[in-house]
């Protein structure tokens, strides 16, 4: 092992920047009233953090459900139809609106994008205080929802299936969806303005990480399409309240037109859910692989890309619908297209891997996953695409299994991936690195299992939102739940060594992995304004500046020999 | 570079394989494989081509994304506190036009063949066999030219075969995974799907299926029928809402039309609640019992009785008697809906007749002699006759 010789900084230093270092965001101020009404974007993103974690518990609850309702043809916990369809409608709802959209940008975003930038908050504190409490009043009419009746019209909410139901609760949870939309129009909102606003002295377009173009991608989708979901929920609402019969085919209505409505939010949302995973691996494989990330500016641009066409693929959902053949033929066609920046991705993040110094931690782990999740979430999304096939596979199990493995194995892994890379800024301390990595190849296997077996399950003919099954289908429903509950273990064991690293965790270095960017800059929590004087923006990827210190237990940027920063100096920067 | 050589190369071979299968069409259904189930349409052969392009080329890919990774963080692998490597390259345009320009190509060549074989799947021919299917919460219904009425779908084989298909109330789509078809039932449109089979199935027993079985079985005495689902989620009884699908050589299939136009006709009028009862009960079963048990509709047992007692039912009143009221109750199930119970149940009109209604009514008066729990006769009553044994 060789050790960089650094000038010796000591152990952890008892100041930073002249304030003691136990002055740090969380501690800031205290009680609950100074977390209820705080402006900070890094607590407002703790208290996404914890809900949207919250929501996870109970969406992954109803799925436990699902899957051991399934394990038998016929009934088995539950003899009543009703009650499956309205725990698969829950859990549809809830992974959606309640998790995997606010879940990355909400969260991790709204805590690490202002540090990234070197911005003390994002542009907007009020609106993003406001956009969180959007989605509390989202999840409380949720929760009346349920005591009014629940809903069981799935989480596409397809009329005139939706306007018609005798369940109570589908005005108010429709309610819900409406307002979360809000939240997330305002959350996307303030991170464009804060991206075009706040970027400090140097920090073109092209030196932002790509974290923060992922989210900034992101949010152009969150303010472009988002209000279309509004609308489309309003003429629901007014449709089942006073029957205006927009989608009723006896009023001369057509429930066509709302699925194209639906899905043109729809299928750009599912970019909202990606595109921010997508920036998280990004950054866990640049850094964990120590190098810069291999083609910078065609991950920048892909995501953009990704974005732009998303907007124009909607009809790919009604294949079956009864939509024309030559609509068919050019939705087929342009969905094609949204493979290709998604292929361009893989394969720019493999190739950072390539003659990189691969430091195998738990996020990196989460990242690798991710790879091998997505790639076939994303190959699968072409027998969808592919007019023919989709026909046979639409609405089976097969699509099941390709959009879990793109929003719960892709989005939700980077997700969780990004919680273990940021855990250690975020609050400070450090979870159990063996247990973390374990934890990731139990949810890794478990989530195979469950449901590679669903595309079998799929393109055997098996139909979703299916209380009851033919007998032939049953040992791949078991080998699915059995999947399911080894995820549960795996999901349960990273919680035991995320919070257990608030009983016994050390305490966590500046930069625990050897980033570049601002957010591994400032100390581990952040104190509560980010940076006492402006921080310097290098090159992010630039990882030559970046040394082990084994007296901080973490890295250290040392630039005194970047010419940037001191032309005399000899650069020691790799050869670009 | 060869491995896209090697991709395009099989891609060329499965296009050409395509369209040699176009021409001939096999000589019986193609067996079931790891991903496909029976294939007994004459499209399907196209359509599990056209998987098989895809899935290749699926696998290539996954083999070139995982290998590269797990073999770069083998290989690249670092300790904590090594020096790192500074040898990289951070780009590199020729490659990356080169990864982007490849994908566009294979997913062009993946839409063409894509949209080759689904030109198949939707046009239909000139000279098909019309059959309508009405779709209704949870039960389907197929009308044929001559009248006949079914609840499981008879097609002739060797014949394009067109249904016309339309929804009396949510939508529901048709699925019928041997074929390889699909399509949504969208009230207030009609669509179409198109189909044909080759190769007869025989026909079920004379015992009719249970629908309101807990676990759907297969057809008694013959395996061989496909099965047709609702793939649209339409409430309650979606998961419910699957029949067979029995393919008939062209000789059978006339016969059996004929017999289904005119199989209560030939029953005498006192027979009928026996004889033809039990058959219509059938497609009541998903929502009313025989045993009291209140289901999405209330029980039929005691129903006379209750109905009688209705404010509007006697002598002068709305209905005169309660036969009226029940007919009615088949015809315009939304005219008085029994309170607590939603206004779901779906119009009869045209399915069944004068009748057809009798025979329910029959039934209604007869009810102890049926099994609750199968709508059938009861053991110890002769079939023939209807008396006891
Ligand atoms: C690589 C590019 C992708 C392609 C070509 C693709 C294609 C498709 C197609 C054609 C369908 C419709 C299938 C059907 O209903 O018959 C579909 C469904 C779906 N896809 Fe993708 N997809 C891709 C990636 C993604 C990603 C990245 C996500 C989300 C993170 C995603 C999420 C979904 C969801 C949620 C559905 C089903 C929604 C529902 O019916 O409930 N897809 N995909
Ligand atoms: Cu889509």
């Amino acid at each position: 092992m060789t050790t960089i010789q650094l000038p010796s900084p000591g152990a952890l230093p008892d100041t930073i920047e002249g304030r003691p270092a136990s002055d740090n965001y969380l501690t800031h101020t205290r009680g609950i009233l100074s977390w209820i009404f705080t402006l900070d974007h890094k607590r407002i993103g703790v208290m996404y953090m914890w809900s949207v974690l919250g929501a996870f518990l109970l969406g992954g609850t109803f799925a436990l459900l699902l899957r051991t309702e399934l394990l038998t043809p016929g009934p088995t916990i539950t003899d009543s139809a009703d009650t499956y369809n309205q725990w698969f409608t829950l859990h549809g709802a809830i992974m959606v609106f309640l998790v995997i959209i606010p879940s990355i940008p909400a969260a991790l975003g709204n805590i690490i994008l202002p540090i990234m930038l070197g911005a003390k908050d994002v542009a907007f504190p009020r609106l993003n205080l406001f956009s969180y409490y959007l989605w509390v009043t989202g999840a409380v009419l949720c929760v009346v929802s349920l005591a009014m009746g629940g809903f069981d019209t799935g989480w596409t909410f397809y009329t005139p299936y939706s306007t018609t139901t005798t369940a109570g609760g589908v005005i108010p949870v429709l309610t819900a969806a409406f307002v979360l939309g809000f939240s997330s129009i305002f959350t996307g909102l303030n991170f464009i303005v804060t991206v075009h606003k706040l970027r400090p002295p140097g920090m073109t377009w092209f030196r932002m990480p790509l974290f923060l173009w992922a989210i900034y991608a992101t949010a152009i989708i969150q303010v472009l399409a988002t209000p279309v979901l509004g609308i489309t929920l309003l003429l629901l609402i007014v449709e089942r309240t006073v029957n205006i019969g927009i989608f009723n085919p006896s009023m001369g209505g057509d429930p066509v037109l709302y699925q194209h409505f639906f899905w043109f939010y729809s299928h750009p949302a599912v970019y909202i859910m990606i595109l921010p995973a997508m920036g998280i691996i990004s950054e866990i494989i640049a850094i964990n692989s120590h190098r810069a990330i291999f083609g910078y500016r065609l991950i920048a641009f892909s995501s953009i890309a990704i974005a732009f066409f998303s907007f124009i693929v909607w009809g790919h959902h009604m294949f079956t619908s009864g939509q024309s053949a030559l609509m068919n033929t050019l939705f087929s066609a342009i969905s094609f297209s949204v493979a290709i920046p998604s292929a361009v991705k893989v394969f720019n993040w493999i190739a950072t891997l390539y003659k990189g110094s691969v430091s195998l931690t738990t996020p990196m782990w989460y990242a690798l996953s991710f790879l091998f999740l997505f790639t076939i979430g994303g190959l699968t999304g072409l027998h969808l695409a592919t007019l023919s096939t989709d026909v046979h596979l639409h609405d089976t199990y097969f699509v099941v299994a390709h959009f879990h493995y793109v929003m719960m194995g892709s989005a939700l892994i980077g997700m969780i991936g990004g919680l273990h890379h940021w855990w250690p800024k975020i609050f400070g301390r450090m979870y159990d690195e063996r247990l973390g990595t374990i934890a990731c190849w139990i949810i890794f296997i478990g989530f195979n299992v469950t449901f590679f077996t669903q595309f079998m399950l799929g393109s055997q003919g098996m139909p979703r939102r299916y209380y009851d099954y033919q007998p032939e289908f049953q040992v791949y429903h078991v080998i699915s739940t059995i999947g399911s509950y080894i995820m549960a273990v795996g999901f349960t064991l990273t919680a035991i060594s995320l919070f257990g690293s608030f009983f016994n965790g050390k305490k966590a270095p500046a930069n625990p992995w050897g980033g570049r960017s601002l957010e591994w800059q400032c100390a581990s929590p952040p104190p509560f304004d980010n940076f006492a004087k402006a921080p310097r923006v290098g090159d992010c990827y630039d990882f030559s500046v970046v040394h082990w210190d084994p007296k901080l237990g973490g890295y250290r940027v040392d630039e005194s020999n970047d010419p940037e920063v001191n032309p005399a100096a000899q650069g020691t920067k790799a050869a670009h | 570079m060869s491995m896209t050589h090697q991709i395009l190369a099989h891609t060329a071979s499965q296009i050409s394989a395509l369209a040699a299968f176009a021409q001939t069409g096999a000589a019986e259904p193609t067996p079931p494989t790891f991903w496909m189930p029976v294939g007994a349409s004459t499209i399907s052969q196209g359509v599990d081509h056209t998987l098989d392009v895809i899935n290749w080329i699926c696998y290539v890919f996954f083999a070139l994304v995982v290998v590269l990774m797990v073999w770069f963080v083998v290989k690249y692998r670092h300790r904590t506190g090594d020096k790192f490597r500074t040898d990289y390259p951070t780009h590199n345009t020729p490659l990356e036009i080169t990864w982007s320009v490849i994908p566009t190509i294979i997913v062009i060549g993946i839409f063409v063949v894509g949209f080759r074989s689904y030109l198949d799947i939707y046009t239909a021919p000139k000279n098909a066999f019309d059959i309508k299917v009405t779709a209704q919460k949870w039960a389907w219904s197929f009308q044929y030219p001559n009248g006949a009425v079914s609840d499981d779908l008879y097609i002739p084989a060797g014949r394009p075969v067109r249904l016309v298909l339309r929804s009396s109330d949510v939508l529901h789509s048709l699925y019928i995974p041997d074929f390889r078809v699909k399509r949504d039932i969208v009230p207030g449109r009609y669509t179409y799907a198109w189909f044909q089979c080759d190769f007869p199935t025989g026909q079920p027993g004379k015992t009719p299926r249970d629908p309101n079985a807990k676990v759907v079985s297969g057809p008694e005495d013959d395996a061989q029928a496909h099965t047709l689902f609702c793939t649209e989620y339409c409430g309650t009884g979606h998961s419910k809402m699957n029949r067979y699908v029995y393919v008939l050589d062209e000789a059978s299939f006339g016969q059996w039309m004929t017999d289904q136009s005119q199989w209560m006709d030939k029953i005498p009028e006192e027979e009928l609640y026996f004889k033809a009862g039990p058959k219509i009960f059938a497609r009541c079963q998903q929502c009313h019992s025989l045993d009291g048990t209140v289901g999405i509709g209330p029980s039929w047992k005691g129903i006379i009785e209750r109905v009688k007692a209705y404010p509007i039912v006697g002598d002068g009143k709305e209905y005169g008697t309660w036969e009226d009221y029940i007919r009615t109750s088949i015809l315009v199930p939304g005219k008085y809906v029994v309170p607590t119970y939603g206004n779901v149940m779906p119009s009869f009109k045209g399915q069944l007749n004068d009748k057809a209604i009798d025979a329910v009514l029959g039934y209604m008066q007869q009810l102890e002699k049926f099994d609750t729990k199968t709508g059938k006769l009861k053991a110890e009553f002769d079939p023939a006759t209807g008396m006891k044994k």
